[in-house]
């Protein structure tokens, strides 16, 4: 693949980009006529906020490059370096400190301080850990960061940010006045951008980085540091994610969603400009980005009906660049140093089995028949049972994600997206199609039908950004979602503003059941996920299964053994988008009424989130999903008691709220996710799994052995640990060393 | 008596949950060198990658200058005098030479002596410092890479097929210098597939199958083993 052709597909898009916006201006132009003056105007401002998009790309470039970490939470960090920033400078009860000393403060000491933390507990540990892994823990630190904003300077108070140089300073071009913060922005811009390319190229360091970047082992063998190269990436990425969330938030309504929103998106379309490596191109696409902001913002107005369309610019230039990037070769040669380990597969018989208990259980419980001994919840109220059919609509949401990320290791930030386009589907059926009543037709019978119409969706997405690594293709579901949230959904004639829809039933000509109660709904939706897990464990273990598993394992070898990557990536994602899609339905009958807030992106990645930690591989995993949902409710019934005020603060405004980001967190220790963990305690005590006692008692004896031999395997003996070591083993070694031996080799 | 430079007892070591060594008994005297020969795909270039700290054995022992330092990190052991010059060629593609030249500072020496040395020892590198090293021959990468082991002097050399892919007139010139390295007293271990290429330099040989070493001794006697080791594994299918 060479950088010419990269060059010219991102041409290709560029123009494509280009061109859509001079076309929407043909067909949706505002009534302000074309001059030269405002041309240059919209130039001038969209060069401002692509520097600084380019600015903030190029330090996710940086952190990609050196530790090839795919750094998701780079826009979060921004965010919250800024509004550290509004606290010790903006803030009325603050320190009130000067802006460029508060810029200094945040930008030379809070933000790499928090970058070389950010490396040092969790990224270092997930170097060689798969992609999925990765994602999920930089994601996770996004929302841990964005809810920590979010609680610490709450939406109480209207917050602002004013720019470094007075905005009514400026001068006039033509009748229209150009502030100089404009400038300084671009100029902040270029200094840095000036300092990079020395640092990059002057600098022992900065070569070193370069060099990890083409050769990590070959980095190490030299000498040099990676532990402290890695470290500096993070630092210098954080500090330029920090300064260029400081430099925006003037233009912007500042909240840390809002920011957010802005910064993720911008910095990663920039980035994938550049394909997460060039730095040149990383800016072109930054100030690309800006300037079709500001032209689209000039020229072009959509009307009310599209308020939210200039957002979805930097994700359709993502999704521009995915489908113009050529084709990534796979990388064959080396396998992953962390194969997985066999994973047993559910038998058929286990899901039946459990599928059955599920419905009996939850069946048992809503009724109120199970006693606790004294302790009686009797039958659930209404509120109860509301709480649990969120929880079980997320549950079936959840459910899409399984074969998709669980077995093929793809990822997908967008199961909302599909389950709005399926809730749209089964609301304009009914309409266009004049089955009975407005709104969906509630009868269940079509619910297949949903499904089908939602899978060439998800082939869609999945179709240009299959034939590159796995990245793209996250990339690709997240620009996605960022487009239907903004673009599709708030349109009032794909979804209305306000629209109730109509409860459930199944009417097969015969027969008819209403799921008009609410208990009758919960239990539908019980059934439904019962016999959505079973039909996973019964798929898993059919041909396309075993597909998709042998496609996470290696992409490679599935290829030479005549897997088709490609197709079984966009097969995985429709089916995918079908299941999500038909989950849909059941989503907005729960809801009394859709809006754009329904589809935040960070409603979805906390579903993804919650997925992952779990263990994505298994469909039970769904369950997990009612985790926030009964911290609440376990808040609420614990509210009436006395003195346990800091359980109910545990519960609901640390759990149920970091609950999420935290367990995503958590994956860098336990990858596998927690089901895997609780079922390898679990599985032994049951009589049939015989082969998972004799697994435990193999992996007990493994411990055993390294517990004696990996004494010293993991630091240079001392002469004192060998010696105390030989003794224990009682072994005389005749070339232990002693004391007179020194560290190091010497030279010769 | 000093120790051994290089000592390894036992070790085993794989990739995740492939085992490659069973067990892997090694001794570099100091001031000698050594050729570890073997088939492809015997755990040579693996032995190489715990001896410098890539790979951590998860059994037995690997000892420099008579010091345990299972676990040690390879930039480590870098700074400590080991010097690797890996499989391929060791180098980075898309830096310059002088860059290249410029990465080998980290173990301790001075960018002014190691520009020095590596462009005296190569002047044909020294025409070629502002090119892309990716853009060199193969010849003059090996040299580059080469010139890491030759102008950072270290206190331990490992060589991985340096003879790889090259013409035998390069190869010829390389040797030559590892000659002279070793006529300095430098403590060097070469990896090789075929022996005829390190016969002129080594002072003993071993030989490695199957991730363990059966027979070391005079080089000489261990080609002609060699040979009989590579028609045995031939006829005795594939492994
Ligand atoms: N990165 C790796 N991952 C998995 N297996 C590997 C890797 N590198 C080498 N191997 C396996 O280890 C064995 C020994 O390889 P190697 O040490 O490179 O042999 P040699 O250098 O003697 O040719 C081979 O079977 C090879 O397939
Ligand atoms: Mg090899």
């Amino acid at each position: 693949m060479t950088f010419g052709r990269i060059r010219t597909s991102l041409l290709v898009a560029f123009g494509a980009a280009l061109a859509s916006l001079v076309i929407l201006y043909w067909r949706y132009g505002a009534d302000t006529e074309v001059s030269g003056e405002k041309i240059v105007i919209a130039s001038v401002i969209g060069l401002a906020t692509g520097s600084l998009y380019a600015l903030s790309a190029t330090g996710l470039v940086v952190v990609y490059t050196t530790t090839g970490m795919f750094n998701f939470a780079h826009g979060g960090i921004g965010v919250f370096c800024a509004f550290v920033y509004w606290e010790i400078v903006e803030n009325a009860d603050g320190l009130g400190l000067p802006p460029g000393l508060g810029l200094a403060v945040v930008v030379l000491l809070v933000a790499p301080l928090l970058g070389i933390l950010i490396d040092l507990i969790l990224m270092r540990r997930l170097r060689t850990a798969p992609l999925v892994v990765q994602l999920m823990v930089t994601v996770g630190l996004m929302v841990f960061l964005l809810t920590l904003a979010n609680q610490i300077w709450q939406a109480d108070q209207i917050r602002g940010v004013k720019p470094l140089i007075d905005r009514a300073e400026g001068f006039n071009i033509g009748i229209s006045r150009v502030p100089y913060y404009r400038f300084a922005n671009l100029v902040i811009a270029g200094v840095i951008a000036v300092f990079l390319r020395i640092l990059l190229f002057r600098t022992r360091t900065g070569v070193a980085m370069r060099a990890v970047v083409d050769n990590r082992e070959l980095t190490s063998l030299t000498g040099a540091r990676p532990g402290l190269l890695s470290g500096f990436a993070w630092a210098l990425g954080s500090s330029m994610a920090a300064l260029a969330g400081i430099l925006v938030a003037p233009d912007i309504e500042f909240n840390p969603a809002n920011l957010n929103s802005l910064m993720l998106i911008v910095a990663i379309s920039a980035a994938a400009f550049g394909q997460v490596r060039s730095l040149p191109l990383t800016v072109v696409g930054g100030l690309v980005i800006g300037l079709l902001e500001s032209h689209y913002q000039q020229w072009i107005s959509l009307g009310p009906d599209f308020t939210f369309a200039n957002r979805a610019i930097a994700p359709i230039v993502l999704f521009l660049v995915v489908l113009a990037l050529p084709q990534a070769r796979l990388s064959v040669g080396r396998v992953s140093t962390n194969l997985r380990p066999i994973e047993r597969t559910t038998r058929v018989w286990e899901g039946a089995f459990g599928a059955v208990a599920l419905v009996v259980l939850a069946y048992v419980l809503a009724k109120g028949w199970f006693h606790f001994g004294v302790w009686d919840p009797g039958e659930w109220s209404s509120t109860g049972l509301n709480k649990g059919t969120s929880a079980m609509v997320l549950a079936l949401i959840g459910l899409s994600l399984v074969p998709l990320t669980g077995w093929a290791g793809q990822v997908n930030f967008a199961p909302l997206a599909f389950a709005g386009f399926g809730a749209f589907l089964w609301l304009r059926l009914g309409l266009w199609f004049g089955l009975p009543d407005t709104g969906g037709t509630g009868n269940l019978v079509w619910l297949p039908l949903i499904g089908l119409l939602c899978a060439p969706l998800g082939a869609l997405v999945a179709v240009f950004a299959a034939r590159l690594s796995g990245l793209y293709l996250a990339l690709s579901s997240l620009a996605f979602a960022l487009i239907m949230a903004n673009v599709v959904f708030p349109h009032p004639q794909v979804l209305p503003r306000v629209h109730t829809f109509q409860s459930l039933y199944l009417d097969v000509g015969f027969a008819r059941q209403d799921f008009d109660t609410r208990f009758s709904f919960f239990m539908l939706l019980i059934v439904m996920f019962a016999l959505g897990m079973f039909a996973l464990i019964v798929l898993r273990r059919s041909r396309f299964g075993r597909r998709w598993v042998a496609m996470q394992d290696s992409q490679a070898a599935a290829a030479t053994v005549g897997v088709n990557v490609v197709w079984t990536k966009v097969v995985v994602y429709a089916t995918s988008a079908s299941m999500a899609g038909m989950a849909g339905v059941f989503w907005a009958t729960s809801l009394s009424s859709v809006d754009i807030r329904s589809f935040d992106l960070l409603a979805g990645l906390t579903i993804v989130l919650l997925m992952a930690a779990a263990g994505m591989s298994f469909p039970v995993a769904g369950l997990f999903l009612s985790f926030q949902v009964v911290f609440e409710g376990l808040a609420e019934r614990l509210e009436q008691t006395e003195n346990v005020e800091f359980l109910v603060w545990l519960l609901k405004d640390f759990f149920a709220k970091f609950g999420p980001g935290l367990l995503a967190i958590g994956m860098v220790v336990n990858q596998r996710g927690a089901i895997f963990e609780m079922g390898k305690g679990f599985a032994p005590i049951l009589p049939w799994r015989r082969d998972a006692r004799e697994e435990l008692a193999a992996e007990n004896a493994r411990k055993r052995v390294t517990e004696v031999g990996g004494l010293g395997l993991t630091e240079p003996f001392t002469s004192e640990a060998i010696i105390a070591l030989d003794t224990q083993l009682g072994i005389v070694d005749d070339v232990t060393p002693t004391a007179g031996y020194h560290h190091g080799v010497s030279r010769a | 008596m000093t120790p051994p430079l290089l000592e390894l007892r036992g070790v085993r070591a794989g990739y995740g949950i492939i085992d490659v060594l069973h067990g892997v008994d090694l001794i570099l005297e100091p001031g000698t060198v050594l050729a570890l020969l073997g088939p492809n795909g015997a755990g040579k270039s693996t032995t190489l990658a715990v001896a410098s700290g890539q790979i951590q054995p998860s059994g037995g022992q690997l000892l420099i200058g008579g010091r345990e330092v299972n676990g040690a990190k390879p930039d480590a052991l870098a700074r400590a005098g080991v010097c690797l010059v890996p499989e391929g060629r060791g180098i980075f593609p898309n830096l310059t030479v002088a860059e290249n030249v410029r990465m080998m500072t980290f173990s301790g020496t001075s960018y002014s002596d190691v520009s020095d040395r590596a462009y005296e020892l190569f002047p044909r590198l020294g025409e070629r410092r502002k090119q892309l090293a990716g853009t060199l021959s193969g010849g003059e990468q090996q040299m580059l890479a080469m010139a890491r082991a030759m102008a950072t002097n270290p206190a331990l050399l490992m060589l991985d097929e340096l003879s790889m892919g090259l013409a035998p007139i390069i190869v010829e010139e390389l040797y030559g210098q590892v000659a002279q390295l070793a006529a300095g007293g430098l403590s060097i271990l070469i990896v090789e597939q075929f022996a005829q290429t390190v016969l002129g330099v080594a002072d003993s040989a071993a030989i490695m199958l199957h991730g363990r070493v059966t027979r070391t001794g005079p080089p000489a006697e261990i080609a002609e083993e060699l040979t009989a080791a590579y028609l045995g594994i031939e006829s005795g299918g594939p492994s």
